[in-house]
């Protein structure tokens, strides 16, 4: 036996499905669109079926072929006559394609097996067992139905559990195109729909017509004088037809917003009788209330019939169950608790109330599933063995005598391609089905053929991914025939070059005082690439200053530092450029183009000064910032001298004496260095770059492997010990975990970029967090305090200051006020001598470039 | 995501209020600049206006003006198409409202 779980809500305008999975309910999404609801509609197009939203778009334009409200005909002897096919439909096949499309929602990929549809009030034995084939005829093995006011009913008491329901409910449903009133009575935990009354044509799509009709057409007709303007509004065909459907859809938004403010605007352009016309039209909910008011009110006269019918005051009707889209309007549920009375209940959400209901039902059903090795029914043992002795090879046998071939581009620089398919062996009656992963395209079900094409509209420069499924003749899917196909749009094509390096801007990483890569096109990129940055300015350049904002951009490796790379187009904006100052903060747009034949074009654009600064480089001359490349410079020689201290420190004589002579090689160009200036037009400065990136290139290969193992086990050492601690932290808790998710998020990338420089500043950065995590743990703090209480005088800057601080700090642990007794440990800091030596000096200029 | 598509979508509106009245071109900085914004947030907003309506096309929800025919286009978009870009894939999460017509 298994739980059923699986809800359904075929509804006449939109149809819904969800499942209980753990004490909660999962409403569907459509895959495609990723809408809860499906519209129940089918089109019978030329070539192929369509199913939900997409078929409600031809119901006007193709009747004959589109068929909605079916549910309306369930349990007749009604057909629909489809003139494309030549042939009938039934109410029930019409409602398995809704019921087999719902199934395609489940997005785990389950297929239900068994299901609760809910039914209306009103259905009769006939209808209901309609429904019910419509369900087997969809592949449910067992089904079970449930009348929609008890789905609903069940939605609220789930919702409100300790609660006794015991007694008379009345569900209100007022959905899109219909209405439904129901009188539900619970006695002793049973509950049955007693009375009901409805509208088949009267919903929310009514008053989105009659925003039009009442609200629209007068203002138009007033401030053009054409006085049939409605009806020629109105008219198939007519001139107005394009200003009909927007003026719908505006109307649905107006509705909406009107739900939540006391007045919203329409506004619209259009040309009437050779004129143009802005509108911009107000309506208050007032306005709307009255519109709709004699519809309303209609529903209110049903709801009093029921009541007068059961003999029942209102007194004895506990609250009303609000269910469907149009109860979400104000005016609705004030009216009718106004008229009625009764308290209106909206604490469950009205548009997936019944689906919720379903599914709370199939949660408490059972099944037993069908066992798949019982002999089908009317065969004979005998038979199924001489099916398998005319098997040649009964294990690699598909289960289908069907194959399909494909032919297509896997690359393509189109924004579509063409599909051929071949199908072999025997497939009477099959359609298939193309669906684009992202949603954007589906054919629908096609009738399959020997051979067939379609055209597969590309995303671009993405992987555009299609599922092909095949269909058996009653559109059961034939899941061991499901094939994907994926297609890379804008990659890799032939008359494209790609680039053979990342091609990067260097950015400030004012953290550690240095400069980074931002990747702007990766290795591999197709030119022609062209790509928009827009980042702020990270310091202040005053007018006339000599102060610079730097756009380097480099040609390399991603992962490695700025110096290893190469730089191949420059722009350097100083003070004197600029119109007005340049603030910190300010936007800065940098559009970089790499034409066809490697061209680089940049554009610099200062929002602030609204200045723009053109360059156009050859990829074959070099560009070199002096005032940046005198940075790099210093910003090596700075790191190979602090490394030279670490291998010494730990006894690495060779890897120190590699060091030593790069730190020798790199100081010979130095005084060269000092002497150049940005109109020196002689070579030295490529010179020296060279030699810089050079240096900076052999020292990140220092000690090899066995330097970048040392790191790695450095860098997970320190992150073990910042994880372990931050446990234990007493204050800041959030903050100081944020930034270790912060610092460890990128760690895949820091490891695959084996490099050596890299690694040292995440590992920097880990340990200046482990010690900002340390200062936010009371125990370390206690510690540390006792230490610094008994250093001696001369280790502080004011001994004087300091003792008063004892004293507070002292009284503050006493009482165990942790937090107070931080903030004086933290002043104690500042008072003790040493400390200054961890204050790292800020001139840091970079590329002012954030 | 809500407000985001609320916000994408009102972008949209704004842009096309300016080039009804020839405007655009001085704000096309800025729209670039706030579509750009929105790419990084993962939302890519797509204008189908003057393409190819098919029955395939599950990425708009069409209203169907004059009679149709087998070379539909899209003449108005009321609402922009909008994906959502997730671990490298791209979701559609809102459906283009678009008005189309034979060509």
């Amino acid at each position: 036996m298994k739980a059923v779980n699986f809800g359904i809500d075929l509804g006449t305008t939109n149809s819904l499905i969800a499942k209980y999975e753990n004490g909660n309910i999962v409403v569907f999404k459509n895959p495609i669109g990723h809408k809860e609801t499906l519209a129940s509609v089918v089109a019978f197009r030329n070539d192929r079926i369509l199913v939900g939203d997409k078929a409600r778009e031809y119901m006007l334009k193709d009747a004959v072929n589109v068929f909605g409200g079916f549910k309306r005909r369930m349990g007749t002897d009604e057909k629909f006559y489809v003139v494309n096919m030549d042939e009938n439909v039934t109410p029930v096949q019409l409602s398995t394609y809704i019921l087999k499309e719902l199934q395609q929602f489940v997005y785990s990929g389950e297929k239900p097996e068994s299901a609760v549809i809910t039914i209306p009030a009103s259905f009769d034995t006939m209808q209901s067992n309609a429904t019910k084939i419509a369900g087997e005829e969809a592949g449910l093995e067992e089904v079970f139905l449930l009348q929609e006011p008890i789905a609903a009913s069940l939605a609220y008491f789930n919702h409100q559990p300790e609660e006794n329901h015991e007694g008379h409910w009345l569900v209100y449903d007022l959905g899109g195109g219909t209405f439904d009133i129901a009188l539900v009575k619970i006695t002793e935990g049973e509950m049955k729909v007693v009375d009901h009354e409805g509208n088949n044509f009267l919903g929310g799509l009514d008053f989105d017509l009659m925003i039009v009709e009442q609200l629209i057409v007068p203002e138009i007709v007033s401030r053009t004088g054409v006085e049939d303007f409605g009806a020629q509004l109105t008219t198939q065909y007519g001139l107005y037809e394009k200003l009909y459907y927007q003026l719908l859809y505006k109307a649905e938004e107006l509705k909406k917003e009107l739900s939540n403010l006391p007045q919203a605007d329409i506004d619209f352009s259009t040309d009437i009788e050779g004129k143009h016309y802005d509108f911009y039209i107000t309506i208050t909910q007032e306005q709307f209330n009255n519109i709709i008011s004699r519809r309303v009110d209609e529903t209110v006269h049903m709801l009093k019939q029921v009541l007068e019918r059961n003999h029942l005051p209102v007194e004895m009707i506990r609250q009303t169950i609000m269910v469907g889209g149009s109860t979400f309007i104000p005016y609705v549920r004030n009216r009718l608790e106004h008229a009625t009375g009764i308290k209106v209940n909206m604490s469950v959400d009205p548009t997936t109330a019944v689906v919720v209901g379903a599914a709370y039902y199939a949660a408490n059903k059972y099944y037993t599933p069908k066992d798949n090795s019982d002999l089908r029914i009317g065969e004979d043992i005998n038979d199924l063995l001489k099916d398998f002795d005319d098997m040649d090879d009964a294990f690699s046998m598909p289960l289908h005598d069907f194959s399909l071939s494909f032919s297509y581009s896997k690359m393509s620089k189109e924004t579509e391609e063409v599909l051929l398919v071949k199908a072999n062996g025997v497939f009477d009656n099959y359609s298939y089905r193309i669906v684009r992963a992202d949603g954007g395209f589906d054919t629908g079900f096609v009738l399959l053929k020997t051979k067939f094409t379609e055209f597969l509209p590309l995303l671009p420069n993405l992987n555009n991914s299609f599922f092909v499924t095949i269909y058996d003749e009653q559109k059961n899917e034939i899941s061991s025939l499901r094939e994907e196909i994926i297609i890379t749009q804008g990659q890799y094509h032939i008359a494209g070059q790609p680039l053979p390096k990342d091609i990067c801007i260097e950015v400030d990483d004012k953290e550690n005082n240095t400069t980074k890569l931002e990747l702007v096109f990766e290795k591999n990129s197709l030119l022609p690439l062209k790509k928009t940055l827009y980042r702020e300015i990270s310091k202040t350049v005053k007018k006339g200053s000599d102060d610079k904002i730097i756009l380097n951009i480099l040609e390399g490796d991603k992962f490695t530092r700025p110096l290893s790379n190469l730089t191949i187009g420059c722009i350097e904006i100083s003070g004197k450029d600029l119109k007005s100052d340049l603030l910190k903060g300010s936007d800065i747009e940098m559009q970089i183009v790499i034409s066809d034949n490697r061209e680089l074009s940049t554009e610099v654009f200062l929002v602030m000064t609204q200045q723009s600064f053109k360059n156009v480089f050859s990829i074959t001359e070099k560009q070199i910032s002096i005032a940046r490349l005198k940075e790099q410079f210093n910003d090596l020689e700075e790191e190979i001298r602090k490394t030279i201290k670490e291998f010494n420190f730990d006894d690495n004589e060779v890897w120190a004496t590699s060091a030593n002579e790069m730190l020798s090689e790199l100081l010979s160009h130095k005084k060269d260095l000092a002497k150049l200036n940005e109109k020196d037009r002689s070579d030295k400065k490529y010179i020296i770059a060279e030699a810089v990136n050079r240096i900076s290139q052999a020292y990140d290969k220092i000690g090899g492997n066995d330097r970048l193992q040392n790191l790695i086990s450095e860098y997970f050492n320190i992150k073990e010990y910042v994880e372990q601690y931050l446990m234990t932290c007493d204050f800041e808790k959030d903050r100081l975990q944020a930034k270790f998710k912060q610092l460890t998020q990128g760690e895949n990338q820091l490891l695959r970029t084996r490099n050596p420089s890299i690694l040292i500043k995440a590992i920097e950065q880990l340990n200046k967090l482990g010690w900002d995590v340390l200062m936010n743990t009371s125990s370390y703090l206690i510690a540390r305090y006792q230490q610094m209480k008994s250093a001696p005088e001369w280790d502080y800057k004011n001994y004087y200051a300091a003792q008063s601080i004892f004293k507070m700090a002292d009284k503050a642990l006493e009482q165990e006020k942790f937090f107070e007794f931080r903030q004086h440990v933290y002043s104690l800091t500042h008072l003790v001598k040493y400390e200054e030596s961890f204050v790292k000096s800020n001139d840091f200029n970079g590329t002012g470039i954030g | 995501m809500q407000h985001t598509l609320a916000i994408i979508n009102q972008v949209f509106e704004i842009k096309q209020k300016l080039e009804q009245d020839n405007l655009a071109g001085k704000f096309e900085r800025n729209f670039n600049r706030l579509f750009s914004a929105f790419e990084e947030e993962g939302y890519t907003c797509n204008n189908p206006l003057g393409e190819r309506y098919t029955d395939s096309r599950s990425d708009c929800t069409a209203n169907i003006v004059g009679r149709e025919s087998k070379n539909m286009m899209i003449t108005q978009v009321i609402k922009p198409i909008i994906y959502q870009k997730e671990n490298g894939a791209l979701t559609l999460i809102q459906k283009g409202i678009v008005i189309v017509e034979s060509k």
